[in-house]
């Protein structure tokens, strides 16, 4: 069954300063089947953002359609969380007031939605803080919440925007590890965007990669790789290396330095340090 | 099982560093106060001004205390508080409304804008005339003119706030499935408070100043009235300790109202920063 279908997609911006048509993405087909985690990958400023903004409805198509669970897209809904790389949380609600925030916009009652918003907290691993407020997590925490926020929805596709990009090299492999294990429990249906080529071959059932601006779709670079999914075991299969090796093969030929260059490295970037909590 | 005691003991001395800050913060807030009473005593009796042209520490403290035993100073506290408190209100239900949409909105803003700017110079007591052509001698002319002082300055800063929101969280809010009224109340207001503090203590500044202004034409009773008064029967005294009432009260306001309000809200959510103390 298809959760999103995306049929000959094309946007044409008009350069606010030089006047001229600007195309970013010229014909992008593909679809993600329900249960699915599908990676959208391509050299930077290719235009896969613009591509996931369009499936949210915040940004219009110029052509082609989007279709999520039978209906054509037509502006933001529930049915299409998103995960943003800024966190986009909600610093005056607290932990549990952003993960039911959705569901009190559907006007879910408050016993209800109490009680899923607890268990996807606990899913997530951020049980005991439903009453700190957002700020006072580390950027890891925040981006679970994120997560939590999208998932405690049950969207028909979750939308992922770098969500760990912004985030050090350790934490980040602790949340894709984590974000496998959501899934591989759960089965939402994941469009995940990204420029780090590790990052989108351990968490994908499918990668998609675009070509450099205006954006077509490449190649769709089958994972068949065993879940549940490890970082320890996973980086070493030989079948890991072959389709990282072939995903940075197709973005070479478009861009002289492969896009995901340094993905997944152990931890040479220092940036917030120890902020994660021992559980999980 | 010592586990308690320490845990009582902590308590016990974050009590008393808790109970220490307070006296220091007393000291740092009264302290210039008390220097500037000191220099101004020193000041009057070195220099042997005649009392009308400036009172003596002494004579303002017995004006306080006629105003206090006659029953006038509640008069003019009452009918002060009362015009302040309209104003104000008024002010907060049509500005933060008003300054919310221009912020949500690219065409609203574009339109209102350059008038908005045009107004804040002119907020206030330059408009004393008109008001009184308008609304008479009295109340209702000084409620205006509170409301006016503030009205700008709160539009501004609620439009600045909601600009200052990120539009990825308007964006998740809105792909939450969050209608237009929803997205007032749990987005726009709080995301803007920041700056919605800002202009809530630079509006209160402006209205209080513009209410004491604008009782020079109320009839009967008020702070500004008092002063104006007392100006007429040169009682420098009741003058000067007019004036002290109406900053003490801003202090107070400031401390009873604007500060809890941005300890309870901006500073518990971390969103510090936008704020000026």
């Amino acid at each position: 069954m298809t959760a999103l279908k995306i049929d000959r997609l094309r946007k044409v911006y008009t350069d606010t300063y030089s006047g001229e048509e600007v195309t970013a993405i010229d014909d992008v087909s593909f679809s993600v089947r329900k249960g699915e985690f599908v990676s959208v990958l391509g050299p930077s400023g290719c235009g896969k953002t613009t591509v996931l903004n369009i499936v949210a409805g915040f940004v219009r198509q110029s052509g082609g359609t989007v279709v999520v669970d039978g209906r054509p897209v037509d502006g933001p809904g529930p049915d299409r969380g998103v995960v943003f790389q800024s966190h986009a949380l909600f610093p005056w609600k607290t932990v549990l007031g952003n993960v039911v925030f959705g569901l009190r916009m559907r006007k879910v009652p408050r016993a209800e939605r109490n009680a899923r918003g607890e268990e996807f907290l606990k899913l997530v691993g951020l049980e005991g803080f439903a009453h700190r407020y957002p700020h006072e997590l580390s950027g890891g925490m925040q981006q679970r919440l994120g997560v939590a926020r999208v998932l405690a929805n049950e969207p028909a596709v979750m939308l992922m925007d770098e969500p760990f990009a912004s985030i050090d090299a350790q934490t980040r492999r602790r949340l894709q590890e984590d974000l496998t294990g959501i899934f591989e429990t759960r089965r939402p249906t994941v469009f995940f965007v990204t420029h780090d080529v590790d990052e989108a071959v351990f968490l994908s059932d499918r990668i998609v990669v675009l070509s450099r601006r205006p954006s077509r779709v490449r190649e769709i670079v089958d994972v068949a790789l065993p879940r549940p999914r490890r970082w320890q075991e996973a980086a070493e299969l030989p079948e890991f290396r072959r389709i990282a090796n072939r995903v940075n093969e197709l973005l070479g030929d478009d861009e002289g330095a492969g896009a995901g260059a340094g993905a997944g490295d152990g931890g040479a970037r220092g940036g917030e340090a120890g902020g994660e909590p021992d559980a999980a | 099982m010592t586990a308690p005691t320490a845990r009582r003991r902590a308590l016990l001395t974050a009590r008393r560093r808790g109970l220490l800050s307070t006296a220091t913060g007393a000291l740092w807030f009264f302290g210039p106060l008390a220097a500037l009473v000191a220099a101004w005593a020193v000041a009057v009796r070195v220099s042997g001004v005649e009392m009308r042209v400036f009172p003596q520490v002494t004579d303002v403290l017995g004006a306080l205390g006629d105003l206090w035993s006659s029953g006038d100073l509640f008069r003019h506290l009452g009918a002060s508080l009362r015009r302040a408190g309209l104003g104000m209100a008024l002010a907060l239900v049509t500005g933060l409304p008003f300054g919310v949409a221009l912020g949500a909105s690219r065409v609203l803003s574009a339109f209102f804008l350059p008038l908005l700017r045009f107004s804040v110079a002119l907020a206030g007591i330059a408009w004393i005339p008109i008001a009184t052509l308008w609304f008479g001698y009295g109340d209702r002319a000084v409620i205006f003119i509170v409301w006016n002082a503030m009205f700008f300055a709160l539009t501004y800063n609620a439009m600045l706030g909601v600009r200052q929101i990120p539009v990825e969280v308007l964006r998740a809010a809105r792909s939450m499935g969050t209608g237009r009224l929803r997205m007032f109340w749990e987005v726009l207001l709080p995301g803007a408070l920041p700056s919605i503090v800002t202009g809530l203590r630079v509006g209160l500044g402006y209205g209080w100043r513009g209410l004491v202004a604008a009782e020079i034409i109320a009839t009967n009773a008020g702070l500004g009235y008092a002063l104006f008064q007392a100006q007429k029967y040169f009682q420098t005294d009741v003058i000067i300790a007019s004036m002290v009432i109406i900053g003490v009260l801003w202090l107070l306001m400031d401390r009873l109202l604007l500060a809890p309000l941005e300890r309870r809200t901006v500073e518990r959510w971390g969103m510090t920063g936008a704020g000026d103390r």
